[in-house]
């Protein structure tokens, strides 16, 4: 096998992927920057329903506002927390909001343009979201949730006048803001660039060195492929905006992974990885990290071998 | 400390450079489908704005007293801070990109993963422009996605082609005088390029070397290839040919 080829073979592809994906990471990281240095969220709170039922359905809209991915929507849900927002709704929002995001939909449609994908990514993070979230309105005592750490900065702000003991930033001048916000973004491209080259590689080794028969009998198995996708999700940690272009180089129509398996990545992806597990145990407790992590994880499996089982793409 | 906050930005600015370099020269046209090539451009700017604020703080952070003590405690709460791993693996596209030739993927590239001459799931959108088309403008993409609608290969027998692609021959190619003259169909990147092709049959063409550009002028008919009766472009004219500006067919 002639050994350079395919490392020619394999660059082709690495950057085929990584032009197309790191334009919208970066597109992401910048919008990030802007809204942490000049939007204010706590604004946001006071147009959330009162009813918690209602609150939970328009947290998951809450993206929207807010185009973060994962790595972003951790510190700011926090700052919601702060402010008083109720923990389920914090929770939808934290596990919508890497897909409830403009930035998201226009990589997602890039990749798989407007069908069964790109809808079937948006029903079910809104089901998974939504459902986990109106679990977690049952528990009303935010201390049998949130880690004694982010109880304690909560019970600060309680004292200084129900959120008012916050300091809120004052909304800085332009120049200096938008220098600010580059900053901002520079620290985040190369936090989430490390996981976008580490998953491109990977997408571009299974196109170029494995062989593609072994990897059918994985691929088309409505079960397996959807494991492997769940497993390869949790794993990677690849930031949202950038997932649809890696899961692409999966889905190849001739022996690609199943469709129920490439929305598992998809929509399991955005709310559960090494990443954002690790930065969930920062804000809740121990308990309800695990209900975070196996419930989308159980649902997000489930519809997706439903899919693979019962619907013809 | 500091060396590595102004490798940071080196690299940032090298990698906005060499998005901007790729879409100048054209050779974005490996990479990605048409209709993004202004991605690389707006990702870029970006990098290279990001670049220009780190130097600009490193500059300013070494006069000291001018700077925004604001500026100098901007760091975003959203991450540890960038480590010597992930600039290093940032690195990595750019080392890919600077240091290996640029070149599309070819008749090397189609591996295991086989060649497709009729493929409905090229055309999720359905495109029915393709009919309209004179037989003579169709490109190897509109003759694949032809056949894949087509009830009978019969239907194609006596239309003139005209086609450009790669030539491209793996082991069902038994027959010396036939090879597949191949395109890859990208529609976001290189990670859903697929290999199609159509079957072209020419007395004394194994001289057209594997992965060769040609250009085919014939007419179909039907043959047997691989145990199926396949629609078959008998050339009149074989003509060896550079490279397409775009390698790449879109769907």
């Amino acid at each position: 096998m002639d050994v350079l080829g395919q490392i020619q073979i394999f660059s082709t592809r690495f950057l085929g992927i990584f032009i197309e994906a790191v334009s919208f990471l970066l597109l992401g990281t910048l919008v990030s920057g802007l809204i942490e240095v000049f939007v204010r969220k706590e604004d946001v709170i006071r147009f959330l329903p009162r009813r918690a039922g209602r609150a939970v359905f328009a947290g998951s809209f809450l993206g929207f506002l807010f185009p973060v991915c994962e790595c972003g929507v951790v510190p700011v849900t926090r700052r919601l927390y702060q402010k008083g927002l109720p923990v389920a709704v914090g929770i939808t929002f934290l596990l919508a909001a890497p897909v409830m995001n403009p930035i998201v939909f226009a990589s997602t449609f890039s990749a798989f343009g407007f069908g069964v994908v790109l809808v079937g990514r948006y029903l079910i993070t809104l089901v998974m979201a939504i459902s986990v979230g109106l679990l977690f309105t049952l528990q009303r005592s935010p201390a049998k949730l949130l880690s004694p750490g982010s109880i304690s900065t909560l019970a600060r702000s309680a004292v200084g006048g129900g959120g008012a003991g916050i300091e809120t930033p004052q909304r800085p001048h332009l120049l200096p803001g938008l220098i600010k916000s580059l900053r901002y973004a520079h620290d985040e491209f190369f936090d989430m660039g490390k996981y976008l080259v580490i998953g491109t590689a990977l997408a571009a080794s299974m196109q170029t060195f494995v062989p593609q028969e072994e990897l059918r009998k994985v691929a088309t198995d409505p079960v397996l492929s959807v494991l492997a996708m769940a497993l390869l999700a949790f794993v990677l940690s690849v930031c949202s905006t950038t997932d649809a272009i890696i899961a692409l180089s999966f889905a190849n129509p001739i022996n690609g992974f199943t469709t129920g398996s490439i929305l598992v990545f998809l929509t399991f992806g955005p709310m559960v990885d090494i990443k954002s597990t690790l930065m969930y145990l920062g804000v809740f407790r121990r308990k309800t990290v695990v209900y975070m992590v196996i419930l989308p994880l159980l649902i997000s499996i489930l519809i997706g071998i439903w899919l693979n089982l019962n619907v013809r793409f | 400390m500091r060396t590595r906050k102004w490798l940071e930005s080196a690299a940032l600015l090298l990698l906005g450079i060499y998005l901007l370099e790729t879409r100048l020269s054209g050779e974005i046209s490996y990479y990605i489908a048409a209709q993004f090539f202004w991605l690389p451009i707006m990702a870029g700017i970006i990098l290279i704005a990001i670049g220009v604020a780190q130097v600009s703080y490193l500059l300013g952070s070494a006069g000291q007293s001018s700077t925004n003590p604001d500026l100098l405690l901007a760091r975003s709460p959203h991450t540890q801070g960038v480590t010597w791993l992930s600039l290093i693996l940032v690195c990595v596209p750019l080392v890919l990109g600077v240091v290996l030739p640029a070149k599309p993927l070819g008749a090397s590239a189609v591996g295991t993963s086989g060649i497709a001459t009729s493929l409905n799931s090229l055309n999720p959108t359905g495109s029915t422009g393709t009919f309209s088309l004179a037989p003579e403008n169709r490109n190897v993409l509109d003759w694949v996605r032809a056949f894949s609608a087509a009830a009978t290969p019969d239907e194609f027998t006596g239309q003139p082609a005209d086609l450009i692609g790669f030539v491209y021959r793996d082991i069902r190619f038994n027959d010396q005088n036939q090879f597949m003259v191949a395109r890859f169909a990208v529609s976001c990147c290189t990670a859903d390029a697929l290999a199609i092709g159509v079957i072209v049959e020419m007395p004394d063409s194994a001289k057209y070397k594997q992965d060769g550009w040609v250009r085919v002028r014939g007419k179909f008919q039907v043959r047997e290839f691989d145990s199926h009766q396949t629609p078959v472009l008998i050339a009149e004219s074989i003509e060896e040919t550079a490279m397409p500006e775009r390698p790449y067919l879109y769907p």
